[in-house]
């Protein structure tokens, strides 16, 4: 019997398209080594955002009610997040659990973010907000739209030491398997880790690494160690998109003007709202 | 020194092995290398000082004896033996020269202003409308403040009184980071640390004109060797030297040598003055870094007014020194 070869060859050309397809996805999702260009490192230039419920909290939490759902209804709820952090639960040190459940109780008058407070590294990274990193041999430059916040890599640096501390910190780089390595010292101790209470001290050291996966994902991790408050270092893994929209561009988010409500609102002429909702600046 | 010495020679890699225009260093993309952190103080007078009146540039001996004369009166102020009767001008400007930085050289122009345009150096008049407005958010940071939006952008920590844009030479943290790509430049100011980061090639379109920032939409272009920015979509707070949302800004900057950059930015605002205005300074490389500079964080004065505010409310006290002397 003569075979009809017809279906045979549709199936042979389907075959080739699925392997084409499966092996540009390959290249295009290959990580690390395989996106290092002839010409250098990985160009992380562009405008990223996370795409999750870290900056709320870092470890696995259901939804949940805020102070604002009575004026806003369902726009004021905390979303519901899987944890990015490695082991699912940050290693507290017994005391410094205490700690973060004393936060945790306060959130919302002692968050720093509330109050637009610079929010550090590694929150900066992965807050609902924009970032767009400009990169040159020498420095890379990460713009937030958060509080129009920033901070430079020094890709020139290596061994330098920060001259002070700072809320951002003192950021040193360099490029490892394709891999933008970052070790941030020197962060003043007032940043929190989340919304969520989560904190740390002055001797915190967090290792950054943004792997370039493809053309529009980077893998963010950070190893967190701060011996002061947690058991051993610990780290978080958040995958970060680009912002593909073709008018896409970091606008403002200068909170100054909202965070100014929380701080001040009882300073203002004839405020009649309450003194003190918990015994810090109110 | 080896973080100096480290940077000099990234820099030299990165900007000055493709080609030169004269000493200006190129990016690998054959533009003028912009990247840097620079220092735009001067001592250069923004307008022309009325003993110049009709003097637009002075000799190298002029340039001497005004430097020296802004130096000695600087020692005067910072030796003054107070007797115990303060005087308001104490009071406003709670710094002593160990924290003024405002440089002690004129722009290398040897210009009597950094105003080059009116031509007599001096801030062209306001219209009916500036003036109404001008005399407006004057009253308004006259009065004892009912909350933080009576005082000014500055003590708010919103914008930086130096950072504009554009960038003016100011009483401290007078240096920029500028960072350069083929694609986008930032210009970050460390007074407040705020970013501009600008598309270099037009290639997005304009903000729509009701979106309005408080910094405005910076778009770049390159014409010859100079990128030029153009600003719009302010707000009608941001009020640089009184202008309003009208505002366009139009920064041209030029890279001289290896260690000069010329800034020379216009503003027209036809709303609130009768005329544009244009000046011209030299910002000049620098080894300095720029640091963070945590306004907001660290703003104890604004909680300090508005309690001092309500404690003379109570007391039935009125206040009229709001204003700073110096803006009287």
């Amino acid at each position: 019997m003569k075979k009809n070869k017809a279906p045979l060859f549709v199936l042979f050309l389907l075959s080739l398209g699925f392997l084409q397809s499966c092996t540009q996805e390959q290249t295009s999702e290959s990580i690390g080594s395989e996106m290092v260009t002839s010409s250098g490192p990985p160009d992380l230039s562009g405008i990223w955002q996370a795409v999750n419920a870290a900056s709320w909290n870092l470890e696995g939490h259901t939804a949940s009610k805020m102070p604002v759902t009575r004026i806003m209804g369902a726009l004021g709820g905390i979303p519901a997040g899987m944890s990015v952090v490695e082991g699912e639960e940050i290693p507290y040190l017994p005391e410094a659990l205490a700690r973060r459940e004393e936060n945790r109780a306060n959130w919302n008058n002692l968050d720093p973010v509330a109050k637009c407070y610079i929010p550090g590294i590694p929150r900066s990274t992965y807050m609902p907000w924009p970032f767009q990193i400009l990169q040159t041999d020498t420095e890379i430059f990460i713009a937030y739209e958060f509080g129009s916040n920033s901070r430079t890599i020094f890709m020139d640096r290596p061994g330098t030491e920060a001259p002070l501390p700072s809320w951002m910190g003192y950021s040193l780089g360099n490029w490892e398997d394709g891999t933008l390595v970052v070790n941030v010292t020197k962060q003043v101790p007032d940043t929190w880790l989340d919304a969520s209470g989560n904190y740390h001290g002055p001797n915190l050291v967090v290792e950054e690494r943004y792997t370039l996966l493809g053309e529009n994902h980077i893998q963010y991790e950070a190893t967190i160690d701060d011996p002061d408050v947690f058991s051993r270092p610990w780290k978080i893994k958040i995958p970060l998109y680009r912002r593909m929209e073709n008018d896409a561009r970091l606008l403002e988010y200068k909170c100054v003007e909202f965070g100014e409500d929380l701080l001040y609102d009882h300073l203002r002429k004839g405020y009649d709202g309450p003194k003190a909702l918990d015994g810090s600046l109110r | 020194m080896r973080i100096l010495t480290t940077w000099i020679v990234s820099f030299g890699l990165a900007f000055g092995s493709v080609g030169s225009l004269g000493d200006v260093p190129m990016t690998k993309w054959g533009k003028p290398g912009l990247q840097g952190n620079w220092d735009f103080r001067t001592v250069t007078p923004f307008q022309r000082p009325a003993a110049f009146a009709d003097k637009e540039f002075l000799t190298s001996e002029e340039v001497d004896e005004f430097e020296a004369a802004v130096i000695a009166g600087r020692e005067a102020r910072a030796a003054a033996d107070f007797d115990g009767e303060f005087d308001q001008q104490d009071l406003d400007v709670g710094y002593n020269q160990f924290y003024l930085d405002q440089g002690t050289r004129m722009t290398t122009t040897m210009r009597t202003s950094q105003l080059i345009y009116p031509e007599n150096g001096r801030m062209p008049a306001m219209t009916e409308r500036g003036r109404e407005t001008a005399a407006y958010f004057r009253a308004l940071q006259s009065r004892s403040p009912e909350g933080p939006e009576d005082r000014n952008l500055y003590d708010r920590c919103i914008i930086g009184f130096n950072a504009g844009p554009p960038m003016r030479s100011g009483a401290y943290n007078n240096i920029m980071k500028l960072v350069q790509t083929e694609d986008h430049v930032a210009i970050m100011v460390e007074m407040v640390n705020d970013h501009r980061i600008i598309p270099t090639g037009n290639s997005s379109a304009d903000l729509p004109d009701d979106m309005r920032l408080w910094k405005g939409d910076s778009r770049g272009s390159w014409d010859g060797d100079t990128f030029v920015v153009t600003t719009k979509n302010f707000t009608h707070l941001s009020r640089f030297s009184g202008t309003g949302e009208s505002m366009v800004l139009t920064e041209k900057f030029t890279r001289l040598d290896d260690q000069r950059l010329e800034y020379e930015w216009t503003v027209e605002d036809l709303e609130m003055f009768e005329d544009k205005f244009t000046a011209v300074v030299e910002m000049q490389l620098t080894e300095d870094d720029v640091y963070e500079y945590a306004c907001h964080e660290a703003n104890y004065a604004m909680p300090l007014m508005l309690s001092g505010a309500r404690k003379q409310e109570a007391n039935g006290e009125q206040d009229d020194t709001w204003l700073p002397s110096w803006s009287r």
